[in-house]
């Protein structure tokens, strides 16, 4: 008993002298009083008109203050402590807080912010809110519409003029206003996901050994042309040698992708019958929504590569492994023959003999490429709640954002750090020498907040390159990606919905989306699809999926896209 | 003393039978323990293989292109080793309340002659399956005041209806009635009996309570990651899956950092593993001692 | 049976019933106060945490973003609509069926084992060798999620362990994670590698304190080994099996989404898609609904108290344990 007695004082000690600390705080002081526009410009200096000159004036840069909630990636400083906001301070006199939590915690948290009414922050960056949670939110008029307040925005304004597409992109349907800030980097490289890669020395000893017909070694340049029997051939004896000289004649991959990725993936194939397939099977042809899995040719491209996946020309592990696997594999012993990616340098140890080739042409001479729907334009990046004080001053310091100067800096890293104090003769920023021990992305990531910003041609011809990678991919898609779109072909941009059509989304799609994957892949995997399958298959998208209600929805929100 | 030795005699002599069992006890058990150690020992040599090796499945039964970088890459961090001490403080916390709270009422509602002891089930049983969801309990949190302290994280877990129920199981039918009856007839008032009769009978079953609730402490991360806003009070677990998805985060990296941190993180998770639970797993046997077979009552009877 | 008669009581003591007098309802309350003030403590933490919070169950039955007030006049009652829209959900009967299925047969498999494999550890000869040996089980009770289904690819991927040495002996290669007969298996035999030997521990304590003296009873009496572990440990472990049965059963259908979305693959969605995964991809999708998840929660709870009163039922009927 004794015993016990002592331990459960021990116990209570340790509790009163650990508990005293630290009692429950509050995140955030309370908060400020909003004062009246005219009350800002007149003890403040609030000024928005000239987007070079401060917004506030000193008195302002002390007396008021805004609180933040970020997301950040883990090798980010302290978004407080990042030299691009100091200079940001430094320009407007508008003074932020950052509250920074890793992504993970914030995909908790999200609810809970929202969730606890008295204590909120005044803005959410890097909120990654959907089309739906901003509908009902702003129905409670719970986040602010910043579409009231453009007057004090110049260069958001701007663009929204010059750009009613991105403008469409961002307004609530339901009641026309604009709720979140959006981010737009416009590479022109989302469209297409997917360049097939060639591997230069095994198509030689192809070529040597007579089994494939039509080629020279004169041909083995980016841009190389192939018809479907050519690389069926070339597949086929990459199959059957041992290409990589280890001995082994059945570890080489023919041709490998990543099954359903967002890049890298297979719909690349069905081009070579005139479809411009991608991961929802939804494309805009000559404005109206079609789903490629309706088309009869989706049908004769599903049969003629079930074909090849069952001579083993397609590995069928493409089908099942991640990202980090298709990527290893890739290093080391030489295997892959042909594949699907970004680029080549990421993908294998020798990407200098891998070739970049043109679509490959289907046996009707259909020659196109995916189309994917990832947009350029992310909207719902930043949120602003209703009840922000002085938010008049807050939307000002949001909108230098989008200056493509300071876009360069947001996405990139600030000048001093990464990018030099002296302009190049073209008037745009110049990449510094990297420091030691660090490599360009860490550099990136430790100072640049990302977000907001506006990064669009105009940008990347006048005020700051494009990195290298990025200009290489660009080169690669011009070349032997962009002269195969067909005219009238175009991405699915972000949609705005109404509630209602958000809500019949959600019943169905997911639905329709389970049901055209499971028995795409036992049809790619089990040798092709019956005439007789894909007439059910057909009934029932029709029927139970309810493709058609999904495709009203979509058409819908594209013409009053279109329209505007 | 002669029963004993003709026990003993009997007992040097396994019949064939015996034998037979214990073989087939002894394989069967044999082939268990290498279905679960093969995985764990493969754990340890991912955990120090070259990443792409072990994403290309070369490893298999030993190590390829040693590494330390994952290990140097954790334990070379502060709050790695930071995490650990809070754990470590948050565990024993943890195990010496629940202790406190579950064994005393384990014993009473074993006990039939606890008034509503129906009721009092029922009471336990019902919050197993209806909860109200995250936001009411931060709420709830939130107006007792307890965010962004360490009584989020260790005050809720100081009850486990399920272990509740074990220690009462353990009770009914580990302690003798008789034992109560003799010793209530001596005087002893409930209190008592608990302290002096029954606690030195529970070894086994507080062992086993402080070994759940102290795992369960050790490899908790949820509710410091909703309700611990200072990073300076993370568990090791949060830090440690911080510091995994960091190495997975994608945002604004080119292929080679992507590349690079694809690699990292694939390493990172068996390193994690090994990390996190080596500590636990050398509780164990100490656990063990106070599951020494039959000494209490044993000696208790004489 | 002898042996057994003695350690538990010949027939179910019940409380006293309430039909006693003021003063011996009294007395009766003082007598046991000592064990009310027992309970206290557990209660209080029990109320806080459990209790408190669970009004929000009533998110079941609105229209809810956070940020609204669950119990105000504010609040948008929207009655069984989130439910009706559960049912009335084509997938409706197929995550179901897939749920169930992983389950029951996760529970089949999974319930069992630890209580023989401690009854196997308590019979073994070697003392030492089975404490070792329990150590050894324990280790994959640590292993999170993201690496045990790492694991998982590593040793059944199309290239992996399993597949390379068939492939060795000239088998043909197989997709384990394509194929839909391959999905549970995998879930529900990995789940209970990584169980088993840490249920195991509440057996082997329990087992830990059988009377010596019964074993040496039954082997006067002529009993095998075997015979000895059937009726001499294994009664004795038989009311934690109990209640560790109806408890388990009470927890049967409510499995996470984690694991089921990290194994999904196209090939395996017609299985793999359970309760829990649908509605974390819907939640991620379209319209983002705590109300809807919450009824869905709602229902699951309700199937579960509906099973856990049968097994407690059952389990008073055909022996002495139960929870109430």
């Amino acid at each position: 008993m004794k015993k016990w007695l002592v331990l459960i004082l021990a116990a209570l000690l340790l509790v009163t002298a650990v508990g005293c600390g630290g009692g429950g705080s509050n995140k955030t002081a309370d908060k400020q009083e909003s004062a009246g526009v005219e009350k800002l410009v007149e003890e403040y200096g609030f000024q928005w008109k000239d987007t070079a000159a401060p917004i506030l004036n000193e008195k302002g840069a002390k007396e008021l203050s805004f609180s933040i909630y970020s997301s950040k990636n883990a090798s980010a400083l302290d978004y407080n402590d990042m030299k691009i906001m100091q200079d940001l301070f430094a320009s407007t006199n508008v003074f932020v807080s950052w509250e920074n939590v890793s992504e993970s915690v914030y995909s908790q948290q999200k609810n809970l912010i929202f969730g606890n009414a008295d204590n909120r922050p005044d803005a959410i960056y890097h909120a990654g809110m959907g089309a739906g949670e901003i509908i009902k939110y702003a129905k409670r008029k719970v986040i602010l519409p910043i579409s009231d307040y453009l007057e004090y925005m110049p260069n958001f304004s701007k663009i929204l003029e010059e750009r009613p597409d991105i403008k469409n992109q961002l307004i609530n349907v339901e009641d026309g206003k604009i709720y979140s800030l959006p981010r737009i980097e416009e590479m022109g490289l989302l469209q297409n996901p997917n360049i097939l890669f060639l591997n230069k020395n095994w198509t030689k000893a192809a070529i040597d050994a007579g089994a494939v017909s039509g080629l020279t070694e004169a041909d083995l340049k980016d841009g190389i042309n192939l018809t479907c029997d050519q690389m069926q051939a070339l597949l086929t004896y990459f199959r059957d040698n041992d290409m990589n000289g280890n001995g082994n004649a059945s570890d080489e991959r023919p041709l490998s992708f990543v099954y359903n990725n967002w890049q890298g993936n297979q719909c690349d194939l069905y081009g070579m019958f005139g479809l411009n397939d991608n991961l929802e099977h939804r494309i805009i042809l000559d404005g109206k929504v079609t789903y490629t899995v309706q088309d009869e040719r989706f049908k004769e491209a599903t049969n003629f590569l079930a074909g090849w996946v069952k001579e083993n020309l397609i590995d069928k592990v493409s089908f099942e492994l991640s990202q980090d696997n298709f990527l290893a594999n890739g290093k080391g012993l030489e295997t892959y023959g042909a594949f699907y990616w970004w680029e080549s340098e990421t993908v294998v140890s020798n990407p200098e003999n891998y070739i970049v080739c043109n679509p490959i042409v289907g046996p009707h001479g259909d020659q196109t490429l995916c189309i994917s729907n990832n947009p350029e334009v992310g909207a719902g990046e930043v949120i602003i709640f209703a009840d922000c004080p002085n938010v008049e001053v807050l939307l000002a310091y949001f909108d230098r954002y989008y200056d493509p100067l300071i876009s360069a800096q947001i996405n990139y890293g600030p000048i001093g750090i990464v990018y030099e104090e002296q302009l190049d003769e073209k008037g745009m920023l110049v990449q510094k020498p990297l420091p030691e021990g660090i490599t360009a992305d860490e550099l990136r990531l430790q100072n640049a907040p990302l977000g907001i910003i506006y990064l669009s041609d105009y940008a990347w011809n006048n005020v700051v390159n494009m990195e290298p990678r990025a200009k290489l991919r660009l080169e690669r898609l011009t070349a032997f990606a962009t002269p195969f779109m067909p005219k009238g072909a175009q991405p699915c941009p972000n949609l705005q919905f109404t509630l209602d059509e958000l809500n019949t989304l959600s019943n169905y799609e997911t639905n329709l989306n389970d049901y055209i994957r499971t028995n795409l892949i036992r049809w790619l995997l089990n040798g092709g699809v019956s005439d007789a399958e894909w007439e059910t298959f057909q009934k029932d998208l029709n029927g139970k999926c309810n493709i058609g209600g999904i495709q009203k929805v979509y058409q819908d929100a594209f013409d009053r896209y279109m329209s505007k | 003393m002669e029963k004993k030795q003709q026990v003993k005699r009997m007992a040097l002599r396994d019949t064939t039978g015996d034998k037979i069992f214990y073989t087939i006890n002894a394989i069967v058990l044999g082939i268990l323990a290498l279905i679960v150690l093969y995985p764990l020992y493969f754990i340890v040599i991912a955990a120090i293989s070259d990443p792409d090796a072990v994403l290309a499945g070369d490893v298999v039964l030993y190590p390829v292109r040693i590494t330390m970088e994952g290990f140097a890459k954790i334990m070379e961090r502060k709050d790695v080793w930071l995490g650990y001490r809070n754990t470590i403080f948050y565990t024993v916390l943890t195990v010496i309340l629940s202790i406190i709270v579950t064994v005393p009422a384990g014993w009473a509602l074993s006990r039939k002659t606890l008034p509503g002891k129906k009721a009092f089930m029922i009471y336990f049983i019902i919050p197993m399956f209806f909860g109200g969801g995250l936001i009411p309990f931060y709420n709830v949190m939130s107006s007792l005041g307890l965010v962004n302290t360490i009584w989020a994280i260790v005050l809720p877990a100081i009850l486990s209806v399920w272990n509740l129920f074990m220690t009462k199981t353990f009770f009914e039918s580990s302690i003798p009635d008789t034992l109560i009856e003799a010793a209530t007839i001596d005087g002893a008032g409930s209190f008592r009996i608990f302290g002096e009769v029954v606690l030195p009978l529970s070894k086994a079953i507080i062992a086993v309570m402080a070994l759940y609730y102290a795992v369960g402490q050790w490899n908790s991360y949820f509710n410091a990651m909703i309700f611990l806003q200072n990073e300076n009070l993370y568990p090791l677990q949060l830090v440690l899956k911080e510091i995994l998805i960091a190495s997975e985060s994608t945002v604004g990296g080119s292929g080679e950092t992507i590349l690079q941190q694809y690699r990292l993180a694939n390493q990172l998770k068996y390193v994690s593993v090994i990390v996190s639970s080596v500590p636990v797993l050398l509780l164990y046997p100490f656990v063990q001692k106070y599951f020494a077979q039959g000494v209490m009552i044993g000696s208790l009877k004489g | 049976m002898e042996a057994n008669a003695k350690r538990l009581p010949l027939k179910r003591e019940r409380a006293p019933k309430k039909k006693m007098t003021k003063e011996k309802r009294v007395r009766y309350f003082k007598d046991n106060s000592p064990y009310l003030l027992m309970i206290l403590p557990a209660v209080l933490v029990v109320f806080l945490f459990n209790y408190l919070p669970i009004y929000g169950v009533l998110i079941a039955f609105q229209d809810f973003m956070p940020g609204d007030k669950i119990l105000s006049d504010s609040t948008l009652w929207v009655g069984f609509q989130n439910f009706e829209r559960f049912f009335s959900d084509p997938q409706f009967w197929p995550l179901m069926k897939n749920t169930f299925l992983i389950c029951i047969i996760g529970f089949v498999i999974g319930f069992p084992l630890p209580i023989i494999v401690s009854l196997m550890l308590n019979a073994m000869k070697g003392k030492k060798t089975a404490k070792v040996l329990q150590t050894i089980f324990n280790g994959p009770h640590f292993i999170s999620l993201v690496v045990l289904v790492g694991m998982l690819t590593l040793f059944f991927g199309r290239y992996g362990l399993v597949n390379n040495i068939a492939a060795h002996f000239g088998g043909e290669r197989y997709s384990y994670f394509l194929e839909s007969k391959a999905f549970r298996p995998m879930y529900i035999l990995s789940s209970n590698w990584q169980d088993f030997g840490w249920s195991a521990i509440i057996y082997i304590a329990a087992l830990s304190n059988v009377d010596p003296q019964q074993h040496e009873a039954a082997i006067l009496d002529g009993a095998t080994r075997f015979q000895r572990v059937m009726h001499v440990d294994l009664p004795a472990i038989m009311p934690m099996v109990s209640v560790m049965l109806i408890m388990s059963i009470g927890g049967l259908m409510g499995v996470g989404y984690e694991k089921a979305l990290l194994m999904q693959t196209d090939g395996n969605l017609a299985v793999s898609e359970l309760i829990s995964t649908y509605v974390y991809k819907r939640g991620l999708t379209g319209v983002p609904d705590q109300a809807y998840a919450t009824a869905i929660g709602l229902f699951n709870s309700i199937i579960n108290v509906v099973l856990l009163i049968i097994a407690n039922t059952t389990s008073k009927k055909f022996s002495e344990n139960s929870l109430w």
